[in-house]
């Protein structure tokens, strides 16, 4: 056991040493409504380091290898279980339930980002949009989550931390 | 029984003391007068920070720049409080929009978004004129600085939000904007990024980046190259009828990054007139040094867990606020005002004392160990003063430059629009 234990530090030392993890710690949100198609989407584009550190504690891990051939069969639903505690869209009071339509990875090595989209028709005219965004401020004190809004030809951008994690906007 | 030699002894022990204390309150005075002299003179010049993200952090619910922020608590670099705390006399605020889709649509979202960051610095200077002044031009930065305000000018930090309309460069002049940086990590319609995964796309500037650089030329805006590629820098700096800037980046050949600018790349600015604004960003300022005891903490930490996929949501909440405990207790080791005054040296040995300035990139990721935010800029004064810098010197490198080119830019952008006439 104690073998086991040092050689897992040797490997995560080595891993370690030779990373650099994105300075700014940042995520994007683009949500976007379209009365006319009454489609509303979403993509939520996060590092991959950070979901990594999130869900298995380690920012440089393969165990869950997203988007990748061999990917982890828990991948999706501990994503969505992290998610759901500290990121929703409520329309018109209504909280929308986290069902992953597409996901993809973009990027290279630190700058690596894991992109998710969730798609819902919006037959009902949309009233209030209440956005809760506070990924990874359990993991760091300065993350900062930007919110784009799109609703027809009308855009509005937010920025969301630990200190403020909701926003709520009415039309 | 008499021991002379023991009294020498004695004596030479307090004689000793008496001088080594003697030496110490001369290094502690000698410090306190360096000080005093630092922040006499940082107190003179005019004070220029080329480079604050903070327009994002203005599109923030309830954010007010007025009021005072802990940086420790939100990652809050800049306020008005702490730009007079620091003796920041200006600075150039730079609206910037995330790359995203280039097509039509994301071209007009980008544009919507960075006017929403550029209205919202201007209604914050409104709000707040009793202490800081929204500038347009070089001179603006002094007139406000008498009056005992600060001078907010105004960027755009990504071409992106250009699109492929030439009549918005003028949009965003008469907005207030002076420089526009080319390109951010990503390749854009405009020009190509230092840092794309996919590599470069128009071997520098697009035909379309092209007319972008004339047209700031025209209009009397700032081009900035920092990000961009290598490319991009050379066919910039032949193609711009004016000097150029590059608002935050450093010496290469001190920190070997993408980001940072080689000694050739320094020595064609001098020829060009332009200036080089170092930034505080720890991984543009020195090689990443390992954190060891953080590591080897996390490491013993995560041996010790079981399987994720077997942990129930109160264990991984848990397991994960031991990590943020270990993450604040041996936080990623920061550069420090020493790393960033060896770039300065090495610039000024490349370049010359007239092509190097200071673009913090607060809010952006900048924030160093001795200036983590605004209110600790004098650092960086009193690092120049040891290192045996003159008040002359400093007045170049903290806004002197900067001014020189905003002022050539200016004239240039005259002289071709009365060519045009």
């Amino acid at each position: 056991m104690i073998v086991c234990r040092l050689l897992l530090l040797i490997i995560f030392l080595y891993t370690n040493i030779k990373t650099n993890v994105h300075p700014l710690k940042l995520s994007l949100c683009e949500i976007e409504y379209s009365s006319e198609k009454k489609l509303l989407s979403v993509n939520l584009k996060l590092f991959l380091t950070d979901v990594n550190e999130a869900i298995v504690f380690d920012p440089y891990s393969k165990d869950l290898a997203f988007c990748q051939t061999n990917e982890s069969k828990d991948a999706n639903r501990l994503l969505l279980n992290y998610l759901n505690q500290f990121f929703y869209i409520k329309v018109n009071s209504k909280i929308l339930e986290l069902e992953i339509k597409d996901k993809n990875l973009k990027g290279e090595g630190d700058n690596t980002a894991l992109w998710l989209y969730f798609e819902y028709i919006q037959t009902s005219p949309l009233q209030s949009l209440e956005i809760k965004n506070a990924v990874f401020t359990d993991l760091f004190f300065d993350q900062n989550n930007i919110v784009y809004i799109h609703i027809d030809e009308k855009s509005k951008s937010l920025m969301l931390d630990k200190k403020k994690s909701i926003h709520q906007l009415r039309f | 029984m008499f021991k002379p030699w023991l009294n020498y002894l004695s004596g030479f022990i307090i004689l000793s003391l008496i001088f080594s204390c003697i030496n110490d309150i001369s290094k502690i005075n000698n410090e306190k007068v360096l000080i005093k002299k630092a922040l006499d003179i940082h107190n003179r010049v005019l004070t220029l920070d080329t480079h604050a993200d903070t327009p994002i952090r203005m599109i923030q619910p309830d954010f007010d720049l007025s009021e005072r922020h802990d940086p420790y608590e939100t990652g809050s670099k800049l306020d008005y409080p702490r730009m007079i705390e620091g003796g920041l006399d200006a600075v150039f605020f730079a609206a910037f929009v995330a790359q995203d889709i280039r097509d039509d649509d994301g071209h007009n979202r980008a544009k919507n978004l960075c006017l929403q960051m550029i209205d919202s610095v201007i209604t914050s200077t409104k709000r707040n004129s009793d202490i800081v002044g929204l500038a347009l031009n070089p001179e603006d930065a002094y007139s406000l600085e008498k009056e005992g305000k600060r001078a907010i000018y105004i960027g755009i930090e990504n071409g992106y939000p250009i699109g492929n309309d030439l009549s918005n460069i003028s949009l965003y002049y008469k907005k207030g904007v002076r420089y526009i940086t080319l390109v951010h990590s990503s390749n854009n319609d405009l020009a190509d990024s230092s840092t794309d995964s996919n590599g470069p796309e128009h071997e520098g500037l697009s035909d379309f980046g092209n007319e972008v650089v004339q047209e700031m030329n025209r209009l009397g805006i700032m081009v900035d190259v920092s990000h961009g590629s290598d490319s991009l820098f050379y066919e910039t700096i032949k193609l711009s009828k004016a000097p150029i800037i590059a608002s935050h980046s450093n010496a290469r050949k001190v920190t070997n990054h993408e980001r940072n600018m080689t000694d050739e790349m320094l020595k064609l600015m001098a020829k060009n007139g332009g200036v080089v604004q170092l930034t505080m960003l720890s991984n543009y300022l020195r090689e990443v040094p390992p954190n060891i005891k953080k590591d080897s903490a996390i490491a013993a930490l995560r041996s010790s867990m079981k399987p994720v996929a077997e942990m129930t949501e109160e264990e991984q909440k848990e397991a994960r606020e031991s990590i943020k405990k270990l993450n604040d207790k041996f936080p990623a080791p920061l550069a420090n005002v020493k790393n960033v005054v060896d770039h300065i040296d090495h610039i000024v040995n490349v370049a010359g004392i007239d092509h190097v300035g200071i673009g913090c990139d607060f809010d952006g990721g900048g924030g160093i160990e001795g200036v983590f935010d605004a209110s600790e800029i004098m650092n960086i004064t009193i690092e120049l003063v040891r290192r045996g810098y003159s008040e002359d010197q400093i007045e170049k490198i903290w806004g002197g430059n900067l001014i020189r080119v905003f002022k050539e830019v200016q004239a240039i952008a005259k002289k071709i629009q009365t060519e045009e006439v």
